[in-house]
């Protein structure tokens, strides 16, 4: 039982930081309908940043400046590269972006080699927060967490209760009229790129020290990532709330899953059947933890196509 | 009469340079050789993709998982029938053409539910489901060893050299370069343009959209199953490292570096990345940088891909005269090589600074002191002004012929409407619209 209360609580912080990622991409995906490839590369160099800055300015210092600066990359590139190839369609900013995302891990790994570095959080916060049947759950876990719910609370805010976010809103869902009106929606659609930038940035300066700050993390949490705004619904915020915590918690839990397919047969006495059918059957659910969330994600567009929360397909 | 299915033209092109590639192995050396091989398969599975994103329009990012399915495909069957294979080692490609159509047409099948952006997500999603389930199905995949084979004699050839192995894979690559091109002129070829073009129309004219997407998709993964099917026969072995996303990565900025709008292009483009690659990979690290920054380059300013220069030129030596184009074209490629002269000096200059062994040098050194760095044969001191004012010239120089070759590029556009504009306006409007005369 504490087991799976433990993870349980790690699931939902891993989801909550899934998040803070998603976050951005979805805003920017339902403003400009550009899917961009390069933002989980946001998230590896607000990590890399932090990391840099760290040593100089101390680690929280280091926590709000790289995201800034990650803000100003982004900036830069929807402004200098984006903006350029806009007439060729969607599909050729995607591509665009898929190539940034791959000079930004190959940069990576020219300035920093092609291994982790020791990004670690700092001694102070390394201290358990509680004990839970004889394991101690880290604090940091839940400053990640409390973190990421902030950042929420603070996005919905703006988008809802500011005229910048009234702004926003309009520019999203009716750009033309939004410009007609007399509003820079240029500048908007550059400010929310580099918002969502920031977010990422700000997400990886947090979780590099915990996790591992590697060359190949853009990568990994990258698909991860898709997977959240497909299966929450594109553009969709609370969407990418929904599934980021939904997939934290399945491949969480489905880590300390020791069972197979197998076993479940066995029930209805297929047991010996299936372990003679081998290969997918008696996988153990643990190992295909990292599987579970593609697998949702095909099942959703197919049966969803517009994701959880989006609109219809 | 109707129209030639293939013009003369282009067969005897195509004979031509079927009779060089196959006169290579006289030239080249052993190691050269396996490049050569891994240049065709690459080519074949670059243009075997370019079926689904230039032709359909239909982008994925997930090609590897059809490369890798058919790779596996081979694999088994070479070792089936207690090693003596499934079918003569000739015909082994079948094996992954037929592995490669039937999962392509089942993931087909799911990916072209959806168009643009979902289906790029989708091919995603299913190349990282077999790249995350691989690992784990030791009797499949055979774990992180891979599983290897042996090639077996058959029809009076051994199969022991490399040039036979080269030729193997030339005649393979050939012949389904060859039904690729046949197949964008057969009815069915022109349908997968429509469904680039305009498959809203398509739908109304009463085709089936979605079956038609299936079949384009399950007969690209058929030609990318063949181009891994022709990677094991070479190497003798299969790794679950065939479905790394980075492999979708290659064939996606070979295909745009080549250029998706003419047909050779991806394969052009395929066969130029694989030899630099092979040919630099001794000389730096950062080759997928370079790759990287070419591949955003050609998206930003030529959409067509080194295989549009081709046509760019041809349209130019149209509109102008040549004494008018070669200033031209001379300041342009002057551009180029200054541009990327000083960005691969920049680039390796950074790459050895900011390497381990440099580092721990530096660390050895008395106070703050930057040991000099070896590179292209002489000593460079990291900390000198000199150092960095080379490619620093370099990028300058070649920014400024660039800009001197769009300036001069402009002037001949101009000059062209102003003398279109000059023929068809009355002589008197004509000196008033521009009083400079032929300026």
């Amino acid at each position: 039982m504490d087991q799976l209360i433990v993870s349980l609580m790690n699931g939902i912080v891993y989801g909550l930081l899934l998040f803070m990622v998603s976050a951005g991409l979805t805003l920017i995906f339902g403003m400009m309908g550009v899917l961009n490839f390069a933002h989980a590369s946001f998230y590896m160099l607000g990590a890399y940043f932090a990391y840099s800055l760290q040593g100089v300015i101390g680690f929280w210092p280091a926590v709000i400046a790289s995201p800034l600066l990650v803000g100003v990359i982004g900036v830069v590139v929807e402004r200098f590269f984006l903006r350029r190839v806009h007439h060729h369609g969607h599909a050729h900013e995607l591509l665009l972006t898929f190539g940034l995302s791959f000079i930004i891990a190959e940069s990576i790994k020219l300035f920093f080699g092609n291994f982790p570095v020791d990004y670690r959080i700092p001694a102070a916060l390394d201290v358990p927060a509680f004990s839970l049947g004889g394991a101690q759950y880290p604090a940091y876990r839940l400053v990640m967490g409390g973190i990421a719910i902030a950042m929420f609370v603070a996005i919905y805010l703006l988008l809802t209760r500011t005229r910048v976010g009234i702004v926003v809103r309009s520019a999203i869902y009716k750009p033309r009229m939004a410009e007609a009106l007399g509003h820079n929606v240029p500048l908007v659609f550059m400010g929310v790129f580099g918002v969502g930038a920031a977010l990422a940035g700000l997400a990886g300066a947090v979780a590099g020290a915990f996790y591992t700050t590697n060359p190949n993390m853009a990568l990994e949490l990258g698909v991860m990532v898709f997977v959240v705004v497909v299966v929450g619904g594109l553009g969709s915020l609370g969407g990418a709330m929904l599934a980021s915590l939904l997939i934290g918690v399945i491949t969480s839990l489905a880590v300390g899953i020791d069972r197979s397919l197998a076993d479940l047969l066995a029930l209805f006495g297929a047991s010996d059947w299936a372990r003679g059918v081998g290969g997918l059957l008696t996988l153990k659910v643990s190992s295909l933890s990292a599987t579970i969330p593609f697998a949702l994600m095909l099942l959703i567009l197919l049966v969803r196509p517009g994701g959880l929360m989006g609109e219809k397909g | 009469m109707r129209p030639a299915i293939v013009s003369l033209r282009a067969l005897a092109l195509a004979a031509t340079g079927a009779a060089l590639l196959a006169a290579l192995p006289f030239l080249l050396t052993q190691g050269l050789l396996n490049a050569a091989i891994q240049m065709l398969i690459a080519a074949l599975f670059a243009s075997a993709y370019n079926l689904l994103c230039g032709q359909a329009g239909m982008l994925s990012f997930g090609h590897a998982a059809y490369f890798g399915v058919g790779a596996f495909g081979t694999v088994h069957a070479m070792n089936a029938v207690g090693g003596a294979g499934l079918l003569p080692t000739p015909l082994l490609p079948l094996a992954g053409a037929a592995c490669g159509l039937v999962f392509g047409a089942i993931a087909g099948w799911f990916a072209t539910q959806r168009s643009g952006t979902y289906f790029a997500m989708i091919t995603l999603a299913i190349a990282e489901l077999v790249h995350s389930l691989a690992p784990h199905l030791k009797g499949l995949f055979g774990g992180e060893a891979g599983v290897s084979t042996m090639r077996m004699p058959a029809w009076g050839l051994d199969f022991g050299s490399t040039l036979q192995v080269y030729y193997l894979t030339l005649a393979w690559v050939l012949v389904s370069v060859g039904l690729l091109y046949l197949y964008t002129r057969t009815p069915l070829g022109r349908l997968t343009f429509g469904l680039r073009e305009n498959s809203h129309r398509l739908r109304f004219l009463g085709y089936n959209v979605h079956g038609l997407g299936m079949l384009v998709f399950a007969l690209s993964a058929m030609f990318a199953g063949i181009a891994g099917s022709l990677q094991v026969v070479s190497n003798e072995s299969a790794n679950y490292v065939v479905f790394d996303p980075a492999l979708s990565a290659a064939v996606v900025l070979n295909t745009y570096i080549g250029g998706v709008k003419v047909f050779l292009g991806p394969a052009l483009g395929a066969a130029l990345m694989t030899f630099f690659g092979y040919a630099v990979s001794d000389l730096t690290q950062s080759w997928l940088l370079y790759q990287g920054i070419l591949f955003v380059l050609v998206m930003m300013f030529m959409p067509s891909g080194l295989a549009g220069l081709g046509g760019t030129t041809a349209r130019l030596r149209q509109r102008f005269d040549l004494a008018r184009i070669v200033p031209l074209v001379a300041l342009s490629v002057g551009a180029a090589l200054l541009l990327s002269l000083g960005g691969t000096f920049a680039i390796e200059m950074l790459q050895r600074v900011f390497s381990q062994d440099y580092r721990a040098m530096a660390r050895l050194q008395p106070a703050g002191a930057w040991p000099p760095l070896q590179f292209l044969g002489r000593a460079w001191l990291p900390a000198a002004f000199a150092t960095w004012a080379v490619p620093a010239a370099l990028l300058a120089s070649g920014a400024w012929l660039a800009h001197l070759a769009r300036q001069r590029l402009r002037a001949l556009a101009d000059a062209e409407s102003a003398s279109a504009a000059g023929a068809n306006a009355h002589p008197s409007t004509r000196l008033a619209a521009h009083p400079g005369g032929t300026a």
